[in-house]
């Protein structure tokens, strides 16, 4: 589970640090850096997980603008296999080449090093913390991404593992293909491949089965999905039981509304995530839903999360959904003014301020 | 059969709603179709909340129940007064807010357990309890769930001599939901 987060110099976030549980809820203005956590997350986990080459990921516009230092830094902590991991990235910018390259990459298990990139070579130690080989490196790769597993880096690869499971998701309906010509392991940030990506979970039978039971619950109708193949390609439809026959009618997963392409996402992310024990970081879940389907949902994440079989990170405006989770302090509160740098605290909401937190938030009470 | 809430569950804190939701689930009520209103985590009392809503709960309660069969569940401790006492703090807020006594066809259930839930939650996971006691809050609160489930299953065989009073109280005010 992803325990701390420490960013530098990276857009508003500078010496900035957030501690997490297993669900937290992301509250703020526009523009106080709640998606900029997101970002760093999505970027870690995609120079980690080997996606592309530094200055792909990680761009110079990303540099805090009132800051003239060059180095973003940037540390996960990641609780698991009864330790704790620290993974520090420093990242070393040359302006007017347009260039970055790593400075620092080193990740330790129980403060004892896995890992150490530095000038360009790479330092490794085995799981017993002897010291291993010493070779040359790319600058501009991860060295952790280039790791393959073998019976004495066992620690190292785990963590490798883990920072993949972290997904970030803004789930847009409107842009999801109801085709898909291949799999994909991973959604994409919109959900865009969710069919893809749907085909590849559905493999586990165990996974469709349940999501089919629960979908029959809030989705009034449905009956289960399935997939018609047309040459290479496999459209993806969602059957509906007739009310009075014993038959089903098959719509296209495109025919289908905003509201209840969403509503089908959100329960699937919610099970992936129990099944693939991810780290979901969810901007804005709540988008399209209709007022009575959010807390039925939340419920069942919540649940999870607090079952320790999932981590949920959300950002959210919505009152349904803030007001149902902060009956536990899960809340982080984002703030910024003007050009000054991200602050966060824990909401704490007052009891006897006679309306609900979220009217507390939009009269801007709050805090005040 | 309406999709949207059947029941209504107004409870002070995560622990209850816990409680009820494992509770409720198990006796056969979907969980998307119950909702849960439940006091902000924060300064205030949860028994406070509790008592300002119950009256608006009550109210939408009655003023939709030609149209949806619907249902109310309260829960709220005792804490360290007797449970009839904080049943009169709701019929007294109730009446404060000009409405009429709950009667015995109105499917609102009132659970009160003394000194609070963890009392029972306790005595389900086959300690031996008493109703003075704080015994404080469980790390996790779904560590009550197969204990409350067990207890579900068999509600409707009578409660052993032992069980806290404000449990068997509550059997009567179970009637009135499932």
């Amino acid at each position: 589970m992803l325990k701390r987060i420490y960013v530098d110099n990276y857009k508003c976030l500078v010496n900035f640090e957030l501690t997490f549980g297993s669900i937290c809820l992301f509250l703020g203005p526009n523009g106080a850096g709640k998606s900029s956590v997101f970002e760093v997350l999505q970027n870690l986990r995609s120079f980690i997980g080997g996606e592309g080459r530094l200055e792909q990921i990680f761009k110079h516009t990303s540099l805090t603008r009132w800051q003239t230092l060059h180095i973003q830094t940037f540390e996960l902590e990641v609780e698991g296999n009864k330790g704790i991991y620290k993974y520090l990235l420093k990242v070393d910018y040359d302006i007017e080449g347009h260039k970055a390259r790593v400075k620092s990459e080193l990740l330790s298990y129980n403060k004892k090093p896995l890992l150490r990139f530095e000038q360009g070579e790479v330092h490794l130690y085995r799981d017993n913390h002897s010291v291993g080989p010493v070779y040359p490196f790319d600058w501009h790769l991860s060295a952790v991404s280039s790791i393959f597993a073998r019976p004495d880096n066992k620690l190292l690869t785990w963590f490798k593992e883990q920072v993949s499971q972290i997904i970030v998701v803004q789930p847009n309906p409107a842009l999801m293909t109801e085709i898909s010509e291949t799999e994909f392991d991973m959604p994409s940030y919109h959900l865009e491949n969710f069919v893809s990506w749907y085909r590849h979970l559905s493999q586990d039978q165990g996974f469709a089965i349940e999501l089919n039971k629960t979908l029959r619950e809030v989705l009034p109708g449905f009956d289960a999905f399935k997939f018609e193949k047309s040459g290479d390609q496999y459209r993806f439809k969602a059957h509906f039981r007739n009310e009075n026959k014993n038959e089903s009618v098959g719509y296209g997963f495109g025919d289908l509304s905003d509201g209840q392409r969403m509503l089908i996402v959100l329960y699937a992310l919610t099970l992936a995530v129990k099944m693939q024990h991810y780290t979901l970081c969810l901007d804005e879940p709540e988008n399209f839903l209709a007022l009575p389907e959010i807390q039925p949902w939340i419920v069942q994440l919540f649940e999870l999360c607090e079952q320790d079989e999932a981590q949920a990170l959300l950002i959210s405006h919505h009152p349904e959904l803030i007001d149902y989770l902060l009956a536990s302090p899960v809340g982080l509160w984002f703030e910024r003014s003007g050009n000054l740098p991200t602050r966060v605290r824990p909401v704490v909401a007052p009891g006897e301020s006679g309306v609900p937190v979220s009217e507390l938030i939009a009269r801007g009470w709050l805090n005040e | 059969m309406s999709r949207y809430s059947k029941v209504v569950v107004l409870c002070e804190g995560r622990q209850d709603e816990v409680f009820a939701r494992t509770f409720l689930v198990k006796c056969g009520f979907m969980v998307a179709r119950i909702r849960f209103v439940v006091a902000p985590k924060g300064i205030g009392s949860g028994e406070k909340f509790v008592r300002e809503q119950y009256p608006k709960e009550v109210i939408a309660y009655r003023s939709n129940r030609n149209r949806i069969q619907n249902s109310l569940v309260v829960m709220t401790d005792a804490d360290v007064i007797p449970v009839s006492g904080r049943m009169k703090y709701l019929e007294d807020k109730l009446q404060d807010e000009r409405q009429n006594p709950r009667r015995p066809d109105e499917a609102i259930g009132i659970f009160i357990p003394k000194r609070n839930i963890e009392t029972w939650i306790l005595f389900f996971m086959g300690q031996q309890v008493d109703e003075d006691t704080d015994y404080g809050h469980f790390n996790k609160q779904s560590v009550c769930k197969p204990y409350v489930e067990k207890y579900a299953k068999s509600r409707k065989q009578a409660l052993p001599d032992n069980a806290p009073e404000s449990l068997k109280l509550a059997c009567s005010e179970l009637a009135r939901i499932v």
